[in-house]
């Protein structure tokens, strides 16, 4: 009784090399046109006794024009379309495709190829598009086998049974002679208990060599031992064309598989089968093909390979810029949200030195939405100190706040970064007849910005500058970072969050020394200043109004101001987290934990430093009832009147004074102001 | 102070001596060549194809093919394992989800472990096993070993799916 053999297909396995070769020979050779060209693939000598089946694999070496020779790898030949299009892709008659190519093959046959070249009974077909941009490639294929070819089983055995063990280490010794396009397919016969393996042209150019001998028609078998790989049937019906004679009679097949057994390499997982062979009158009627691979969800249809995150260079610097930040998560902070910074909008008013040190280490914290905003362009004496400009940018006169933009994605392409050249409107700073309408434009584009982002860093090199869009981001009650920066001094500072009717926030329980302030009672830039902004330029001496600052303060403030917005960004509460300051001198232990710190520590509400003596406190201050920015006075009247409101104040500053109900100076006591920390007067026309 | 590193030299030295032994197992090592003028030019590379299977779901396999580099970093002066892994389709497998598929590295601390750090030859992202737990294995090695960087790799490898031979350890 025989039945009929079952057969296992190879399985396909892509090297990443192969899809970049085949973008660069798109790109640099065959550009716009169809690739038909011979490939080489390969699979293994030796069974992988961890897979389920032998794997068919390409790489780059798979387009040289020799087949790049490794004593463990089986060439195969591959025939290699890559269409232009999807649609072709797509539309392409895989069947007819089959059917002309297994034709062709059978020509390999008849025109002796085969004979000289047995290893040509191992080919495949991809067929492949390849959508460069995207970096993803379809592709589909074939190990094609003539389907009118079907074979019985009639008995199988171990090799041991008809080959002692010195017969199987002669095998493998007269084996390991071959040359490696004979490997795969030959002819073994037993003379005299002598291995003897006869190619194929020796086999079939000859009558006199099977005469009147039982040969084993031997095969490299590409599947587990416990099966027969499919290429079985282009073996057979390659025999029956050279010997039809054979044709419905019972042969002995030989499945090699060569394992490691131990150190050595054996071949005793190899299968004798008997086998009874089709009655096809010849392979010429073989004119239909399968073996299409089926795909990765078992269908019958193409792959795709999305080789974004293994080939575009952008997408690997982002996932290696990412995994650093996860190494931190993992590591030290398993509580860290990183989708949440990914996610978070900074708006950057000034790019300066300020605006460049902050969105420098805004981009290492895996921020990736930044805008800047500023009026100016680079100039010959920039870049030196601001960290993203060139001189090349200084020569073409650049807008900073494009060049800014453009430099992070020269840094980091993934970045989504934007820039907008304007001045920033400022109180006392009357606005002329011509300028009205852009003014107008400049005050929109500045709220439309402020409130599509997440933070508002205030850079800016003048006081009067940070008014109005502190004035706005209270208003839509946004999280904004300011910072300053004196000769050799620095303030970094939060806002704290307006709330038109503050609740009285529940009592925290402060350890010894300290005090809080609500997040939503602390001050702005402006609750200890209690003159209006005015027209600076007009007020102070020259040497005044363009002060320098040591080169690294605004290094270290610009590296405050971020990690303090990350710090806030962090906390439970948002720009509600309150701030802790110290309030009597000599506390020992700083125990953070007691201080309702964010994941990444204590939030606290300023930070001033001096370089001078290289000493910082965090001193807290509460919101000035009569501030000209924060306070309910202002804040209602730009709701109410807006623009008419601004431009009031554009004129004349002093209306500002006015709107927020300044007292005169001999009405505050002392008790308003918290500040606990030293008193510096911060210069806003330091060079940045 | 007890000497836990090893020459560039003794480097080469070593890996010409393993790559004689997988060439005669015919255990697929390959010895790569940088042309550039600079000392550290030569290392070893295998591919190797895994069944991958999450410990937590075995109904969770794939197939992965691993490119294992073995090579010499300079500033730790010491052997370094590196690799990537790939799908059937070519794309790449990333560190977290090899994490998942990585029981041997579950006991360890993983993320200080196995991490990703530039090839000290191609200087491009690769996964390694980072050298500074390098030598604390090295240091009992280098006084009993004929080939310390084969003795080393035999305790690595098995963390990483790296299936070493035996015959390589005959000549330690
Ligand atoms: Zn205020």
């Amino acid at each position: 009784m025989s039945i009929p053999l079952s057969y296992v297909p190879l399985n396909s396995s892509v090297n990443p090399s192969f899809w970049s070769k085949l973008s660069e020979l798109k790109i640099d050779v065959y550009k716009s046109n169809e690739i038909d060209v011979v490939i080489w693939g390969y699979s293994r000598l030796i069974e992988n006794a961890n897979l389920p089946t032998s794997l068919l694999e390409v790489d780059s070496t798979s387009f040289n024009k020799e087949f790049s020779d490794q004593e463990t790898y089986i060439p195969f030949y591959g025939k290699f379309i890559n269409t232009n299009t999807i649609e072709k892709f797509k539309s392409c008659d895989k069947q007819l495709l089959i059917n002309n190519e297994g034709m062709k093959f059978v020509e390999r046959f008849k025109n002796g190829d085969v004979l000289k070249n047995p290893s040509l009974l191992n080919w495949f077909i991809l067929l492949t598009f390849a959508d460069i941009k995207k970096y993803h490639y379809y592709y589909w294929f074939a190990f094609p086998v003539p389907q009118s070819v079907t074979i019985e089983k009639v008995s199988s055995c171990n090799i041991s049974e008809e080959f002692s063990d010195e017969m199987m280490i002669d095998f493998y010794n007269e084996f390991k002679k071959l040359n490696s396009i004979q490997t795969s397919y030959f002819v073994t016969l037993k003379i005299n208990n002598l291995v003897y393996l006869s190619s194929l042209y020796e086999t079939f150019s000859d009558e006199s060599v099977l005469k009147d001998r039982e040969p084993y028609f031997t095969f490299l078998n590409l599947s587990p031992s416990s099966n027969v790989g499919s290429q079985l049937r282009t073996f057979v019906a390659f025999i029956l064309h050279h010997r039809p004679i054979l044709e419905g009679t019972k042969a002995k097949f030989l499945a090699l598989n060569l394992s490691r057994d131990k150190t050595n390499i054996s071949l005793k997982k190899s299968t004798i089968y008997t086998l009874k062979l089709p009655e096809v009158s010849s392979i010429d009627m073989s004119t239909t093909w399968v073996g299409w691979e089926k795909n990765e969800r078992d269908n019958m249809g193409p792959r795709l390979a999305n080789m974004k995150n293994t080939l575009d260079p952008a997408v690997m610097a982002e996932i290696s810029n990412d995994l650093n930040l996860k190494l931190m998560k993992w590591n030290l902070l398993p509580n860290i949200d990183l989708q949440k910074i990914k996610a978070t909008k900074c708006l950057l008013l000034g790019a300066g030195t300020l605006g460049c040190s902050v969105a420098r280490t805004l981009l290492g914290w895996g921020i990736r939405n930044i805008t800047f905003v500023d009026n100016a362009v680079v100039s010959s004496s920039n870049p030196v100190r601001q960290s993203l400009f060139t001189f090349q940018d200084a020569l073409k006169s650049k807008p900073k706040a494009q060049a800014a933009a453009d430099s992070l994605k020269l840094i980091c392409p993934g970045v989504n970064s934007n820039g907008y050249q304007f001045t920033i409107p400022m109180p006392g700073h009357p606005v002329g007849e011509s300028l009205l309408m852009q003014t107008m434009e400049e005050i929109d584009k500045l709220t439309e910005l402020i409130q599509n982002n997440d933070i508002i860093f205030l850079l800016l090199d003048s006081r009067e500058g940070r008014w109005l869009p502190t004035l706005i981001a209270a208003s839509k009650q946004k999280m904004v970072i300011n910072a300053a920066l004196g000769f050799d001094s620095y303030l970094v500072m939060r806002h704290g969050v307006y709330e038109p009717k503050i609740q009285e926030p529940k009592a925290m329980t402060c350890p010894a020394g300290f005090k809080s302030v609500d997040g939503r009672k602390l001050g702005c830039y402006f609750c200890t200043d209690i003159v209006a902004p005015g027209n600076s330029m007009k007020d102070r001496p020259l040497d005044q109004q363009c002060t320098v600052t040591r080169p690294g303060v605004s290094q270290i403030a610009g590296a405050l101001a971020a990690e303090l917005s990350l710090s806030l960004l962090m906390h439970e509460e948002q720009i509600a987290a309150p701030a802790f300051y110290v309030s009597k001198q000599n506390v020992n232990d700083l125990e953070i934990d007691k201080l309702n710190p964010s994941i990444l520590g204590l939030v606290p509400h300023s930070i001033r430093g001096f370089i001078s003596s290289y000493e910082q406190f965090s001193p807290a201050t509460e919101k000035f009832t009569n501030c000209v920015a924060c306070s309910d006075f202002v804040v209602r009247q730009y709701r109410d009147f807006g623009k008419k409101f601004l431009f009031e104040v554009f004129n004349n500053s002093k209306h500002l004074e006015e709107v927020a109900k300044v007292p005169k100076f001999d009405d505050l006591s002392e008790s308003d102001i918290y500040e606990t920390g030293v008193d510096e007067e911060f210069s806003d026309w330091a060079i940045q | 102070m007890e000497n836990s590193t090893i020459s560039i030299q003794d480097f080469h030295k070593y890996i010409n001596a393993f790559l004689t032994i997988s060439n005669d197992l015919l255990d697929e090592w390959k010895l790569n060549t940088i042309d550039q003028n600079i000392e550290n030019n030569k290392f070893l590379t295998k591919k190797q194809v895994v069944l991958l299977r999450n410990p937590a779901d075995p109904d969770l396999q794939i197939i992965a093919t691993f490119e294992y580099h073995l090579v010499y970093n300079i500033s730790y002066a010491v052997p370094v394992l590196c690799f990537n892994i790939w799908r059937q389709d070519g794309s790449r497998i990333t560190l977290e989800e090899y994490w998942n598929y990585n029981k041997n590295l579950h006991d360890y601390n993983m993320h200080d472990t196995l991490t990703q750090m530039d090839h000290p030859v191609l200087n491009k992202p690769i996964f390694t096993l980072h050298p500074c737990k390098t030598y604390e294995i090295l240091k009992e090695f280098l006084k009993t070993s004929k080939n310390p960087v084969i003795s080393w790799l035999s305790v690595v490898s098995q963390f990483v799916h790296l299936d070493l031979l035996e015959e390589y350890l005959k000549s330690c």
